[in-house]
């Protein structure tokens, strides 16, 4: 074998001009080959980790106080991040996300901005220098906006400075909407300007997230939207956000409190009840009340007689709720209108008050009860309870959707339903960010077929030149062939021949690749507002090689030269010695 | 000394007792706003914006409050006509001409692309909104006041539910009959959003209405609407008016 590899090795020498530049086409065929694929890897990289992760988390909870998506609230917030962060122990970090439109006034202007919480606080340094490397600053500090010596410190790009007429220190005046649905005035601080990476950034005015939440009314323990970030998202996202979805179940909801009225008071359970109609229905058919004119109506408040007596309280009495809290120093109150008296029985016991959806979220949420179960004296239904179903749960989990589409369907749904209480859905990138993955397939196979037209020319030549070198060496096929050297052997000359041409083509393709990839990755590049920027990571082309695809492609290359070559060699074997000798040109 | 003593308390316990209950004033006010029959009128709200000039928009508007529903018709502006709102219950939709499409939408979203929402236009109580502010010492802050030659009440409410707007407003009232005049209304910072005037009212069935009204944006210096209310019928309102059906069928 060891001499069939000398002969090929020096047939590779002896047309030098020719295999050289057959070399080079194969090698820059790679140079692009790899290239391109490092590019387009690079891309997904920038799509995955650095626009994903900001536009939709790989996986994210979202919350919707009520049916308004604009109330992206969660009242148990410490519950769901110490679940996510148990749950999740491949994720790289769990950050909220906040965005709320606002109308700002500078200096004699105004625009329109959308307020970004930027969450410096809860991540590690890396996170922060992480955060930090998006903003070139033309003025002021990144870090600034962690400083709370500065009232609402922002930073925001030039364009919108130049717009709103604003420079470092300047106060901006906004306008915008509490949680509550309320209007709020508030004064933000110019704390630094920076040069947008791309177009997307010039909107937004940036501020530290606590700053954003204290602005928009979330309290000590509300959360906003949750954005997940994965290490792997393509293969975990999906995963994850499955099991999210299964740990983030609700128990029901209850409150066991005191309940007043004019100094006398007494211990309640305190149920909600779903105010559709089925719902409302079986309530009617399951109790029966004091008085017989008395409906279901979805603003129903019904207390059993004995607590009534009790608390010697009619249809039309307000009456006072006081609870504790799971948090400490917290405690929950409000008022519910008695609308009707029951009379217990074996389905709804005596010392229990029912309040329709809408007033019993607004007492729950109020400061999130301590779980009423753990209370001995508390009636908790169970599963076999004939009004079980009809009973509030603490939150509303929506189903997991598959597609952008059914996303978008769930969103308007839960909107035009009036869904009473916290809505809780759970998405992986997949459904929300679909138009950027799409975007990162398109690009892929863009690359890809560009990439497979230009290699499919370069081995047009490769055929071309063995037919040219297996006609030249006729004649030497037929001595080697009248000397002894067998049909296989002969194959197998050609085919290592160009199995050495193409591996060392390749190799030296992939080595000027990756220098190429390094002096282009060293350009900066100033996108300005071109949407183009986007791809870019801080300013840079950004290329990511794997070893797996250099070493794929440098095999696919020789593979596909080496089944090239092999049937002009075949045909070199076949030639008869005689018939070869007699070949001339 | 005891004397001036003595006749300061009783100037300042006369003065406390000189003015009703915010409570009262604001159940009067609802007393005299809420619609005891159906009504239908053309509105005609003209926006003007910083450096966007003014929009106006014509609408007919019918209401009937006994089961909350209200249906609102977009005349004009060109691309608006035909157009609509309707209210029913609690469900509230939009319906779009072109498409010929309703779409469920919420109570804070913008009519005609304007400033007004949907619940501009619904029928809800001042007294289950707001409860009286009180002072430092517990007194309802109240006084009295003139505008122009008119003499009024001056007194201050808080929000007693969240999915009001503002979280305080203050009231400019007449003593002689809860008309209201003037209001100012306050984000929860305290900073002055929007200053409402009153500025001519019709008599319909011994009612005074208010059928001119600005507001002016204080936020954003330059911003106000008027709002002007003519052709107002009180005539019973047929059933059909508040049907998707009647809505469709205008737009044809």
């Amino acid at each position: 074998m060891n001499y069939l590899f000398q002969i090929s090795l020096r047939n590779l020498l002896r047309q030098k001009r020719r295999n050289f530049l057959l070399g080079v086409a194969i090698a820059f065929g790679t140079l692009v080959l790899i290239m391109a694929s490092a590019f387009s890897h690079g891309i997904s990289e920038v799509l995955f980790n650095e626009i994903v992760v900001y536009v939709s988390g790989h996986v994210s909870v979202n919350f919707s106080d009520n049916g308004n998506q604009f109330a992206q609230v969660f009242h148990d917030g410490p519950r769901v991040l110490d679940m996510v962060k148990k749950e999740v122990p491949e994720m790289r970090n769990v950050q909220e996300s906040m965005g709320v439109m606002a109308r700002a006034i500078g200096n004699g202007k105004s625009d329109n901005v959308i307020m970004v919480g930027v969450d410096l606080k809860s991540g590690d340094e890396q996170d922060a220098r992480d955060a930090e490397k998006n903003f070139k600053m033309i003025t002021g500090n990144f870090m600034d906006l962690g400083d709370s010596t500065i009232e609402n410190p922002i930073i925001l790009s030039e364009q919108k400075a130049k717009y709103l007429n604003v420079k470092k220190n300047d106060i901006i005046r906004v306008r915008y909407k509490l949680i509550n649905g309320q209007d709020q005035a508030a004064r933000i601080t110019v704390g630094g300007i920076f040069k947008p990476a791309n177009i997307f950034m010039s909107a937004p005015v940036f501020l530290e997230i606590h700053d954003l939440k204290k602005l928009t009314g979330y309290g000590p323990n509300d959360i906003g939207t949750l954005f997940i970030s994965l290490d792997n998202p393509k293969k975990d996202a999906i995963n994850i956000a499955n099991k999210l979805q299964t740990k983030l179940k609700p128990s029901l909801a209850g409150i066991y409190g005191d309940v007043s009225i004019k100094g006398i008071t007494a211990q309640s359970t305190i149920l909600g009840m779903r105010s559709d109609t089925a719902s409302r229905n079986l309530l009617a058919r399951t109790i029966t009340f004091t008085d017989s004119s008395i409906n279901v109506t979805r603003d129903a408040v019904i207390i059993s007689d004995s607590l009534a007596n009790v608390l010697q309280v009619k249809s039309g009495d307000q009456i006072q709720v006081d609870f504790k809290s799971k948090y400490p120093g917290e405690k929950g109150f409000g008022f519910v209108k008695i609308t009707g008296i029951f009379r217990p029985n074996k389905t709804v016991p005596s010392n229990v008050i029912l309040v329709n959806e809408l007033d019993f979220y607004k007492l729950f949420y109020s400061a999130w009860p301590q779980q009423f179960t753990d209370n001995k004296s508390s009636f908790v239904p169970d599963t076999t309870n004939a009004l079980y179903s009809i009973y509030s749960p603490e939150w509303n989990l929506l189903p997991r959707v598959k597609t952008t589409t059914e996303m978008t369907k769930q969103m308007r749904e839960v909107g035009s339903k009036r869904i009473r209480g916290t809505s809780v859905s759970v998405q992986s990138m997949y459904e929300s960010a679909s138009a950027v993955l799409n975007l990162e397939i398109a690009l892929h196979m863009i690359t890809f077929f560009a990439v497979m037209i230009l290699f499919f020319i370069i081995l047009i030549g490769v055929i071309n030149t063995l037919r040219m070198t297996i006609r030249e060496r006729t004649r030497e096929i037929g001595t080697i062939r009248a000397i002894g050297m067998q049909k296989n052997d002969v194959k197998m000359t050609f085919v290592l021949e160009t199995f050495f041409l193409s591996l060392f083509s390749a190799v030296t393709g992939t080595i000027f690749a990756f220098g190429a990839m390094k002096i282009i990755s060293m350009i900066k590049i100033d996108s300005g507002d071109n949407p183009i920027g986007m791809l870019l990571s801080n300013g840079h082309l950004h290329f990511a090689p794997t070893t797996a695809s250099v070493a794929g492609y440098i095999i696919l290359i020789v593979a596909i030269a080496v089944s090239t070559a092999y049937f002009p060699a075949r045909k070199a074997s076949n030639l008869s010695s005689a018939e070869a000798l007699r070949h001339y040109e | 000394m005891i004397r001036t003593v003595l006749i300061l308390l009783t100037m300042s316990i006369g003065s406390v007792y000189a003015y009703p209950k915010i409570d009262s004033i604001l159940t009067n006010i609802d007393n005299k706003y809420s619609l005891v029959t159906d009504v239908k009128a053309r509105v005609d709200l003209t926006q003007q914006k910083v450096n966007q000039g003014a929009k106006k928009l014509e609408m007919t508007y019918y209401r009937r409050d006994s089961d909350k529903s209200f249906l609102i018709i977009m005349d004009a502006p060109e691309n608006e006509k035909g157009n609509g709102y309707l209210r029913m219950g609690d469900n509230f939709w939009m319906y779009r001409k072109n498409t010929r499409t309703f779409q469920h939408i919420n109570r804070d979203e913008s009519i005609g692309g304007s400033d007004a929402k949907g619940d501009d236009f619904e029928d809800r109580k001042l007294t289950e909104k707001y409860k009286p502010a009180v002072d430092a010492s517990g007194n309802e802050i109240i006084t009295d006041d003139t505008l122009g030659k008119i003499v009024v009440y001056k007194f201050e409410v808080a929000a007693k539910v969240n999915d009001v707007d503002y979280p305080k407003k203050i009231y400019w009232v007449r003593k002689d009959n809860y008309t209201i005049l003037k209001e100012a209304a306050y984000s929860q910072s305290g900073t002055l959003m929007q200053s409402a005037y009153y500025l001519k009212f019709t008599t319909i069935k011994g009612r005074d209405i208010a059928v001119k009204m600005l507001f002016v944006d204080e936020f954003e210096k330059g911003n106000k609407s008027v709002v002007e209310i003519s052709g107002i019928s009180i005539d019973k309102i047929d059933d059909n008016v508040f049907t998707k059906a009647y809505l469709e069928n205008l737009s044809k």
